[in-house]
């Protein structure tokens, strides 16, 4: 039987927004200094799964379930969200990653 | 009738009949042939897998006598517009654009670069990713499917690919768009392809929802 009896309107992540990122990057860990300039994004879409990106979050970064559902209420709620911060390569490398696993990333000089 | 994903000790186990399992791994297959890398002379290795997942679905689709089996994503299959062109990014399938999404939003000269660098690995890993998991379900001979944690990771991503191509074949671009699809589908006769298209997204949403928080605990 098809049917998705589980799955409501609120499981799937919102609008997507093209709005400018605003300056609130996310420090994630000790390793954000001063002339690590570069950020991950991830942005809405209406197809990947709140718990999947929850999952995602967990797994790929180690983020607490915590830190992982705020990061992904973010995306759902602001349409997007910093998920690292750090030296262009590893930005670069969590996008790829993260595009790997499906989701809309970015990556971008934090302004 | 489907049961979805449950944690049991180290496995996931869901129940799936055969034509759900068929569907499944057909999306699967399709959405794996979208991707390969295409380079001349590739690595037989995918090639192969390739051939024998498409002889499988063929089987599965004659023996069931086609009907509901509508749901295509190949590009041929959708309405005219823009063809696939390998290279040509304006023109290319905008299903692979959902999949492999420009990594710059503002700097085209940076997305280009990083989609050079990053294209034919993502490509080739989200390959070997779906066959891990058309393999995964191909396995289950009886209804009950039982997964380790390795074979529902790589379910659980392949889900992601196959609704996102999906969604984008049936124009998902928004939250709006959904509620809109299922009022213009609620209006469609019951045979009609579009009705079963959505049918099947929501099952897909539902099973990859189940196997998410079956991860999750």
């Amino acid at each position: 039987m098809l049917g998705a009896d589980a799955v409501t309107t609120a499981a799937y992540c919102g609008v997507v927004s093209i709005a400018p990122v605003e300056q609130e990057s996310v420090s994630t860990s000790e390793e954000s200094e001063l002339d690590v300039p570069w950020i991950t994004l991830v942005w809405n879409d209406p197809v990947n799964l709140m718990s999947y990106v929850t999952y995602v979050f967990q797994t790929y970064f180690g983020y607490s379930r915590t830190k992982a559902e705020k990061l992904m209420m973010d995306v759902h709620v602001k349409g997007r969200a910093v998920v690292s911060t750090g030296a262009r390569e590893k930005m670069e490398a969590d996008t790829e990653a993260l595009q790997g696993y499906g989701l809309w990333a970015t990556f971008q000089k934090d302004r | 009738m489907a049961r979805g994903f449950k944690r049991k000790g180290e496995l996931f186990v869901a129940k799936l009949d055969a034509v759900e399992r068929g569907l499944v791994v057909g999306l699967m297959e399709q959405v794996r042939e979208l991707l390969e890398p295409d380079e001349p002379g590739g690595d037989s290795a995918s090639r192969s897998a390739k051939e024998q997942g498409g002889d499988a679905f063929d089987q599965i689709v004659a023996g069931l006598g086609g009907s509901g089996w509508g749901v295509s994503v190949s590009p041929e299959d959708q309405v005219p517009g823009a063809p696939a062109s390998p290279g040509a990014l304006e023109d290319r399938d905008p299903a692979l654009d959902r999949l492999l999404p420009p990594a710059h939003r503002e700097d085209e000269q940076i997305a280009a670069e990083f989609r050079r660098f990053t294209e034919h690995g993502l490509r080739a890993r989200k390959t070997a990713n779906l066959s891990t998991a058309i393999a995964a379900l191909s396995g289950a001979e009886e209804q009950r499917v039982e997964l380790d944690q390795p074979q529902a990771v790589a379910l659980v991503v392949a889900l992601t690919d196959v609704r996102l191509v999906l969604g984008e074949r049936l124009g998902l671009r928004t939250d709006e768009d959904l509620e809109l699809i299922e009022e213009q589908v609620s209006s469609l006769d019951d045979d009609d392809p579009a009705v079963y298209a959505l049918a099947v997204y929501d099952f897909l949403t539902w099973l990859q929802q189940t196997l998410a928080h079956a991860l999750n605990r």
